[in-house]
């Protein structure tokens, strides 16, 4: 930034109407500037996560605030979690948000410091040569920042607009991963209650069949087949309880707890389907309106339509901004800013930088389109699989599984009637437990998709499309045959 | 249920009596329907020559009519339901509403005409399986006669010629329509009714199905592991008793539309083979015995005196062949502990119980099962559970049985002392033989110990 210092000369004093005139000029300006506000803006970004994540954010700032957010979470972690809980949790304790939240006090303090002159300096000096001594007095007064204050700070409160809308982007953002997080350890933790079951009637049909060795009515291959069977069961399930430690590690680590926290209670299973699915309806429009990204792309194109337009009408005060809101992303802070350089039009009368202006709107403009036909697509594909895991779940659970359970009671009522071996039995099990599991993956499915449309509509989409794959539950083939 | 007085008396009396084609059909007998399973002793004969009819077990014979001389049957080939046994219902093709057919009795040298109406969905023809009769009437499509289509009727006529004990059945696609249950009973007496006359004279037919637990139709492309064998269609404990006063001389015929032989064994007295196939067996040819087989496509007669008083057991020897439906592979549980094994499994499976550590017998456990489906065994006795099933019954045999009174007369009540009993002394020491080998193989070391487990046989494919 260059600085124009006012300086003046004088070999007797400094005149005091002119001391007077600068303060005065320098209070004026400061009295109509933006001051910061109380919780770094965490309200108006609490406005936005509101209605698309059901809760607002709480930056964490000192002692108190900390303290507050440790009860509230441990208040949430008291009762087994429910998917809204974990989102609040997640929220309130994810480092990553607390991090853009900061971030966003960071861009608060710039803008506030944007629309406020710098203060005036005043400089002494005396110098001797010879017989005379020369004092030289001057006040510097930050003349061009005076006249670019209107100009930053219309800059920064865009800057800051963007942030806003970035750290609800990246709760919403934040939400949705917990959400699908959640969903996916409890599922982990019910299948492997399942498995669990697997193995049960495995190392019963294995006891049994060293039984059946043992008194002679077996012989050692059969013994070995069912004994087999039990060993590949136990593998199984140590997968799966694997792969349950691991949904649950996921969702701890968005839940952001640690230590004593870590005894998260799950539910023992994930929320019944709801009774209808909701209606595509005028999902695409709702996303229009309701979507960050969307909204980050237009305050980029109403910022560099300021910007033609001030340039269209100055020419020679380059304005630059250095970069649109892009989609949200984790890590470094975003390394945009602004230069502005007064030029006298001598050479250059700014046709080039017009030009470039008026490409970096149209730039803008483009995005924003490509944007909002993303959008459109990613929720109709959203809806589709939303619908889609409905119907599959809702055909699992009203299908799949009573008919499993029928086919359960009737190789019970055969074994009864000795028309059937105890092994059948326990491979029909085995079976059911099966298809009781590919229930539960269609249930997870569905509520993932769920998550994966409300991120369509409200958040900034991008969601990545979920594989209609049948449940990876895949056990042995069959039951050794006897 | 409909009574045999009823039946013969007129047709008008009868519940679910039908008539074939009444309107524009004036030349054809009534078609004589029933559908019930319980035994139907016939009257003797209204007309033609005299003879003495035969009781068919769980059955009927078909009433004729005489038309210028020739004895006019009416046979409707149609779907039937016939109740195995109470709690279980088969959904079979047979004749005139039942599964087995009625029985046909004729007179040697009686001029027969059997009208035979096709109500099935295919077409059918009627083989009377073991007469002499004119080529033309044999009853094999295709090679004889053509088939007789869906809806319409066909005429056989011919003479009687020689007496004894035969079948009738389809000889048109015969593995789908005997599966389904199509048979009956034939007998030819002879012209002379006191010729080999006996008291009493029952009749059946051997039947084996496939009807899987909990459906209704055999599955008629079963070749040998059939899982319901049967008298007449009907299973223990659905089949009725055969009774005989004291003394009375009986006849059992038996006739085998099975894939398999059957050992068929009376209990408590010995029996001649009085009747094959081919005819009455001369008196020189005879042996006492008490089980004769009955091969595939045959008939025997068997007779004895009801000498001994009692309760005496009536079956086919094939051990499987007096169970229900049973499971073939169900393996042996004999001696296995499953105690911690049911543990785990009732943690999955509730309604799990244990079962077959000390062997098969169900005792009297009662179980639910699958739908339309019979115990492998079951019927209680006086001394409990009597733990049988298929093609098994009970010959009574009592002193004061009506002449002609056919009715069940209960449990027969034992004299004193004439059942057996409880050792209540000291018990007493088996003495075991401890050489490995006779003379020729005499044990060069003490016996090894060899520890041996009875094993039951199990399953029963390729009888």
């Amino acid at each position: 930034m260059k600085r124009f210092a006012v300086t003046r000369t004088s070999r007797r004093a400094v005149e005091p109407a002119l001391r007077n005139c600068a303060l005065v000029l320098a209070v004026s300006v400061l009295a109509g500037c933006a001051s910061l506000s109380d919780d770094g803006a965490a309200r108006e970004v609490s406005t936005l996560t509101q209605p698309r994540t059901g809760f607002g954010v709480a930056p964490e700032r000192n002692e108190r605030d900390a303290q507050a957010g440790r009860e509230q979470v441990a208040r949430l972690l008291s009762a087994p979690l429910t998917p809204d809980a974990a989102v609040q949790i997640a929220l309130l304790n994810n480092r990553g948000l607390q991090t853009s939240l900061a971030q966003l006090g960071v861009s608060e303090a710039d803008f506030v410091q944007a629309g406020r002159m710098r203060n005036p300096g005043f400089s002494f000096s005396r110098m001797r040569g010879g017989d005379e001594v020369e004092i030289e007095r001057s006040v510097m007064f930050d003349l061009i920042g005076l006249l670019t204050i209107p100009l930053r700070s219309a800059i920064e409160s865009g800057r800051f607009e963007g942030a806003k809308l970035s750290a609800a982007s990246e709760a919403v953002r934040l939400a949705g991963e917990t959400r699908r997080a959640y969903f996916n350890a409890v599922a982990a933790a019910q299948t492997e209650k399942f498995m669990r079951q697997v193995v049960t009637s495995a190392e019963a049909g294995a006891q049994l069949a060293q039984e059946q060795a043992k008194v002679g009515n077996w012989s050692t291959l059969d013994r070995a087949r069912e004994q087999a069977f039990y060993a590949e069961a136990m593998t199984q399930y140590a997968r799966s309880r694997h792969a349950a430690t691991a949904a649950r590690e996921r969702l701890v680590r968005l839940l952001g707890v640690w230590g004593a926290q870590l005894d998260v209670k799950l539910p023992d299973r994930l929320p019944d389907l709801p009774s209808q699915p909701s209606e595509a309806g005028a999902l695409e429009a709702l996303a229009m309106e309701q979507r960050l990204d969307l909204q980050i792309a237009r305050r980029d194109v109403e910022a560099t339509a300021r910007s033609l337009g001030l340039t269209e009408a100055t020419g020679f005060i380059n304005v630059l901004e250095a970069g649109y809101a892009s989609k949200s992303s984790t890590g470094a802070p975003r390394e945009n800013g602004y230069e502005i350089s007064l030029e006298l039009p001598i050479f250059d009368w700014g046709g080039a930088r017009r030009a470039r202006a008026r490409a970096t709107y149209m730039m803008s403009v483009h995005r924003t389109a490509d944007i909002a036909i993303r959008a459109r697509s990613e929720v109709r594909e959203a809806y589709s699989a939303y619908r889609t895991s409905y119907d599959v779940a809702r055909h699992y659970r009203d299908e799949v599984v009573p008919l499993k359970k029928q086919i359960s009671e009737e190789v019970l009522l055969r074994y009864n009637g000795m028309l059937a071996s105890v092994f059948e039995l326990l491979a029909d099990s085995r079976d059911q437990v099966r298809s009781v599991n590919g229930a539960i993956d269609a249930q997870r499915d569905f509520w993932i998709a769920e998550t994966e449309l409300q991120a369509a509509i409200n958040g900034s989409g991008g969601a990545v499309s979920q594989s209609m794959a049948p449940g990876a539950n895949a056990g042995p083939a069959a039951a050794a045959e006897h | 249920m409909v009574s045999r007085r009823d039946l013969f008396t007129g047709a008008a009396a009868l519940v679910g009596a039908g008539v074939v084609s009444r309107v524009g059909a004036a030349s054809l007998p009534e078609a004589v329907m029933v559908h019930s399973a319980a035994t139907q002793v016939p009257p003797p004969p209204p007309n033609g020559r005299p003879f003495h009819p035969v009781v068919t077990l769980n059955g009927w014979s078909l009433p004729w009519r005489m038309n210028k001389g020739v004895k006019e049957f009416h046979l409707v080939a149609e779907p039937v339901v016939r109740e195995f046994a109470p709690g279980m219902k088969a959904n079979l093709w047979g004749y005139n509403g039942a599964s087995p057919g009625p029985t046909i009795e004729v007179v040697e040298g009686d001029r027969v005409r059997i009208f035979v109406t096709n109500r099935l969905p295919e077409h059918t023809s009627i083989h009377w399986h073991g007469q002499r009769l004119p080529n033309g009437m044999d009853g094999v499509t295709g090679l004889t006669q053509k088939g007789i289509q869906p809806g319409k009727t066909m005429v056989y006529e011919f003479e009687a010629k020689r007496p004894g004990t035969f079948m009738y059945h389809p000889h048109a696609d015969e593995m789908v329509q005997m599966a389904m249950g199509m048979m009956g009973f034939w007998v030819t007496h002879p012209k002379n009714p006191d010729f080999m006359k006996v008291d009493r004279d029952y009749v059946f037919l051997l039947g084996s199905y496939d009807i899987e637990p909990g459906s209704f139709v055999p599955k008629t492309s079963t070749m040998l592991d059939f899982n319901l064998f049967t008298f007449n269609s009907r299973v223990f404990p659905g089949i009725d008793t055969m009774v005989a006063r004291q003394g009375e001389r009986v006849r059992i015929r038996v006739g085998n539309l099975t894939m398999t032989n059957h050992p068929i064994h009376l209990h408590g007295h010995e029996f001649e083979v009085t009747g094959t196939d081919g005819g009455w067996t001369r008196p020189e040819s005879r042996w006492p015995e008490v089980t004769t087989d009955v091969a595939v496509g045959q008939m025997r007669a068997i007779e004895f005196v009801a000498s001994d008083l009692g309760d005496w057991a009536f079956h086919c020897h094939k051990s499987h062949h007096t169970m229900n439906a049973m499971g073939h592979d169900v393996p042996n549980m004999i001696g296995v502990a499953q105690s911690e094994a049911a543990k785990k499994i009732m943690s999955i499976i509730p309604d799990y119980m244990a079962m077959g550590s000390t062997g098969g017998s169900m005792g009297e456990m009662e179980m639910p099962l699958p739908d339309n489906t019979l115990p492998m065994m079951g019927g209680q006795g006086p001394f409990g559970g009597v733990e049988m099933g298929g093609m098994f019954t009970i010959m009574k045999v009592r002193k004061d049985q009506k002449r002609g009174d056919y009715s069940d007369p209960g449990w027969y009540k034992h004299p004193a002392g004439t059942v057996a009993y409880e050792w209540t002394g000291a018990p007493l020491e088996a003495v075991r033989n401890t050489s490995s080998g006779g003379q020729s193989m005499p044990a060069a070391a003490p016996a090894r110990k060899v520890e041996f487990n009875v094993r039951k046989p199990s399953g029963h494919s390729g009888h």
